[in-house]
């Protein structure tokens, strides 16, 4: 009764295992901070999956835009056909009627990737279709993406930077615009093995290490296998290499790290046909080969100076060997590019060191929207705060000199060069400002949070100790000054954690609003708020396949025709590989001629149907009217006769009564507005009122004599017509 | 003070001094012939020079880097030879003479790699074992030589 506890030993508490929580809790410092690591990099590695698949929710699980269907009719073949079919094939369904070498012109490291996916399902006895493993594969890169961009930037930085770097690069609009789920384009796997490429070198010089250089041999060649954009590698690690040597970091590392990248990487990537003997040819790869032969010399005459210990004598012998050197070098390289054997360097890269270039001599690479300038607004839009934090990492890596933060600012600037000059290249500088940024996030909340425990911890030691103690006193002397320190730290944590939840609220929204769109199915808000679905393309194309004979010609502009060929299955003129610039200057002239010349054009081609785009009535603003002035570029390039300024009228491009008049009678034009004139597009405009244009249009009685409508989508977006054959001649 | 015009007078007293008249008519011309025999002279004791202090200094190289040397010295010979060969022959099967000319030069490249990393001198690769060095060496010669197999054509 009321019996008090003894003083003696108390029994041994009962023994249950501890709730998983203590557990966790009772881990070691450096455990939980791995399994917090971990657990970040699997959230991030969901997230950057997860946040590519608005399309894919919103429409439909299928491909979109123009070059991917290229990419999913050849996975398609390889999967059906295998590996050897697929590296000779020839298609005699595109070009007509000269055809193309697929197997010897395309880069197979996108369709092996895939198939080799598809494979691999498929043996676990999952049985997906191979477009479900091209419309996921790259936000499954995009993931892979993130740990290799984690790896990265521990090497460069710390691991905090890594993570962040890990979680900016997940999320980075620049990234996501060229690799959401159902963009099936050799980007989306070129970003991944670009980034592992340099990780893999910087790893290399870092350690010295053949097997690290080994690696990143194979990480580039699966990037020449993967992209054209593989001459930016071979460039900026030579140029990276020339930078260390002229600041005086070189180093053994260095020479074993650049020399069995570039021996074995240059071996390997030229087993890829369509890039053949570049490596030893092209203007392009020569910084590379010049790089590797200084590096020879250099490192031949440390050795040499090391051996001798007399320096006059190594003076003599280093003035004999470097004019030699320089000699045969400057020589070599003249013979080559005067007699033509080394190639200047080629239009679309030319372009990039003289941004001029391409609008006067080739049309067809200016046309390209997505080689057009960058503006301001586009990087704000593709990297928001980056942008900002971009000088800061800048600042950050000056401070901590070393091999690897020398690398990333010269990865840095010149993407961010490249990037400013087309607007395609913002996808190269993604990583880069990505890492850079990450240095300068980590680094700040680094300092901030040290500033504040160190506060605190001072705190501590303050009342624990006698405040009679002079140490102590001064101590508290400084504790006045610190509060200010520690609020202003506070803020700026505060400050600094709302950017970036306000970057994270950006990047969700753009990639919803503006780099979720299939392009192949068009979508608008009706008069009630209530979507409306464009479906006009695969209409088209699906009325291709099922109403025409099998070896049907359909002649369309460019851009539509891996469209035509991967869903419609007919054989077509030209598409959007554009190799032949004087065959699609034949179809601009046929497309800007008046109709008994553009039928003699068309016979000669054997062509069966035309398909234009057309956008009046919905208002769509890609349309081939849009893409007219182009045609008559391209084709006034070729044919002197299709003169541009014929179609304009005083400068300006118009389509309504004040035309040009040979603008109104061309082909385009008639087929585009065959029987528009009947049509009343909008609520109290006259019949014939152009939606994309805001005109009414000139010519409304339109009479084709040698073509007939064959077929018009619900909407009037796609509009075929068949060519009618010859009339009999009595 | 009248300056001295010896014929081997240093260039800077030859500049500042003057000398008697007769002797400047004929001294400079015998000064500047006498000075090129003697810079021809030095050139030569200095490349003699040169060669002797390289050869000393490689004979004090350890054995298994001399043997290094000796393969990259042979590969880089086949090489010249197989460049020299497509010089009278012409370049046709133009992958093949790239297989054998990138497998010479890529294998010297590897040797030359190893040797630094085996070289008991540099510091940085101390704490790598050479037999891990001779791994990676054979590794990176195996993918040299299995690329150049597909590639001879």
């Amino acid at each position: 009764m009321g019996a008090k506890a003894e003083n003696g030993p108390k029994p041994p508490p009962p023994v249950s295992s501890p709730p998983p929580l203590k557990a966790l809790v009772k881990l070691k410092t450096k455990q939980q901070e791995l399994l917090i690591r971990a657990a970040a990099l699997a959230l991030i590695y969901v997230l950057a999956f997860a946040i590519r698949l608005f399309s894919v929710l919103r429409y439909e699980s299928m491909i979109h835009e123009f070059d991917p269907y290229f990419n999913y009719r050849t996975t398609l073949f390889l999967t059906r056909n295998g590996f050897y079919e697929f590296w000779n094939w020839f298609d005699s369904e595109s070009w007509y009627p000269l055809g193309r070498i697929i197997g010897g012109t395309l880069y197979p490291g996108l369709m092996v990737t895939a198939a080799l996916i598809y494979r691999a399902l498929r043996f676990l006895t999952f049985a997906v279709h191979i477009r479900e493993v091209c419309v996921l594969t790259a936000p499954f890169f995009a993931s892979n993406t993130t740990l290799v961009a984690y790896f990265f930037g521990k090497e460069i930085w710390d691991a905090g930077a890594g993570l962040v770097a890990a979680a900016l690069i997940a999320i980075c609009p620049g990234y996501i615009s060229r690799s959401v789920a159902g963009s099936y384009d050799n980007e989306g796997v070129a970003i991944f093995a670009l980034l592992f490429t340099f990780y893999l070198f910087v790893k290399a010089v870092n350690t010295g290490s053949l097997s690290w250089s080994l690696a990143s041999a194979f990480g580039y060649f699966y990037m020449v296998s993967a992209w054209g954009g593989y001459v930016f590698i071979i460039n900026l690690i030579p140029l990276y290499v020339l930078v260390l040597l002229v600041t005086g970091r070189y180093s053994m590392r260095l020479y074993v790290a650049y020399n069995c990248m570039y021996v074995l990487g240059m071996m390997l990537a030229m087993q890829i046909r369509f890039v053949g003997f570049q490596h030893v040819q092209s203007g392009e790869h020569m910084a590379a080969m010049g790089v590797f032969f200084l590096m020879q010399v250099f490192y031949f005459l440390y050795w040499v100076k090391d051996m001798l210990n007399d320096t006059k004598l190594f003076q003599s012998f280093l003035q004999i060997t470097l004019t030699c050197a320089i000699g045969v070098g400057t020589l070599a390289l003249g013979i080559g590019m005067a007699s033509g054997y080394i190639s200047p360097w080629t239009g679309r890269f030319y372009s990039l060191l003289d941004p001029t270039y391409a609008k006067d001599h080739i049309p067809i690479i200016a046309s390209v929207s997505e080689h057009q300038p960058t503006a301001w607004s586009s990087f704000m839009f593709d990297f928001h705060i980056l942008l900002i934090l971009f000088p800061a990492g800048l600042y950050f890596c000056f401070k901590r000199l070393s091999d690897a933060t020398i690398f990333i600012v010269m990865y840095g600037l010149t993407s961010m060069y490249f990037a400013s000059v087309m607007v395609r290249l913002i996808l190269v500088a993604a990583p880069a400002v990505c890492l850079i940024s990450a240095i300068a996030i980590s680094a700040t909340i680094k300092n901030l949070t040290t500033l504040i425990r160190k506060k605190s911890k001072a705190a501590l030691t303050v009342s624990s100790k006698a405040t009679s103690n002079l140490k102590a006193s001064a101590k508290a002397l400084l504790d006045q000054s610190l509060p200010f320190q520690r609020n202003g730290a506070i803020a700026v944590l505060v400050g600094a954690f709302y950017l970036l939840s306000r970057y994270a609220i950006h990047c969700t929204w753009v990639t919803s609003e503006a780099y979720s769109s299939p392009s192949i199915v068009l979508a608008a808000r009706g008069a009630h708020g209530g979507r409306v679905i464009f479906d006009d393309y695969r209409e088209a194309y699906y009325w291709l396949r099922q109403n025409t004979p099998p070896d049907a010609k359909v002649m369309s502009w460019w851009d539509y025709g891996y469209q035509i060929t991967a869903m419609g299955n007919r054989t077509v003129i030209v598409d959007n590989n554009t190799w032949n610039n004087t065959h699609i200057a034949t179809v601009g002239r046929a497309m800007s001629s008046y109709e008994h010349e553009a039928y003699e054009i068309m016979q000669s081609l054997d062509v069966d149907y035309v398909l234009v785009v057309f956008g009046g009535l919905t208002g769509y603003s890609s349309d081939d009217i849009n893409k007219f002035l182009w045609m008559v570029r391209i084709g006034g390039g070729v044919f002197p006769v299709i003169k541009e300024p014929d179609y304009l009228v005083n400068g300006e491009y118009r389509v309504d009564k004040g035309a040009a008049p040979k603008m109104l009678n061309c082909l385009m034009y008639k087929l585009s507005y065959y029987r528009f004139g009947e049509v009343t597009t909008e609520y109290g405009k006259p019949t014939g009122y152009d939606r994309a244009r805001g005109v009414e249009i000139g010519n409304k009685d339109i009479k084709l004599e040698y073509l007939e409508e064959a077929f018009t989508t619900s909407n009037w977006i796609i509009r075929i017509y068949k060519v009618k054959p010859r009339k009999n001649r009595w | 003070y009248k300056p001295l015009c010896f014929p081997l007078a240093s260039t800077a007293e030859r500049r500042g001094g003057r000398c008697p008249s007769a002797l400047t008519r004929l001294g400079p011309f015998s000064d500047s012939g006498k000075q090129e025999l003697i810079m021809a002279k030095s050139n030569a004791s200095d490349a003699q020079a040169l060669v002797r202090s390289l050869r000393s200094a490689y004979a004090a190289t350890p054995t298994n880097l001399k043997i290094i040397d000796l393969y990259v010295v042979f590969a880089i010979a086949t090489a010249i030879i197989q460049v020299v060969y497509m010089g009278i022959v012409g370049s046709f099967p133009f992958n093949s003479f790239l297989s054998g000319v990138l497998s010479c030069v890529g294998t010297a490249v590897l040797a030359v790699c190893l040797r630094i990393q085996v070289n008991k001198e540099n510091k940085e690769f101390k704490d790598l074992p050479p037999e891990r060095a001779f791994a990676d060496f054979v590794l990176c010669n195996l993918v040299l030589h299995l690329v150049i197999m597909n590639f001879l054509g």
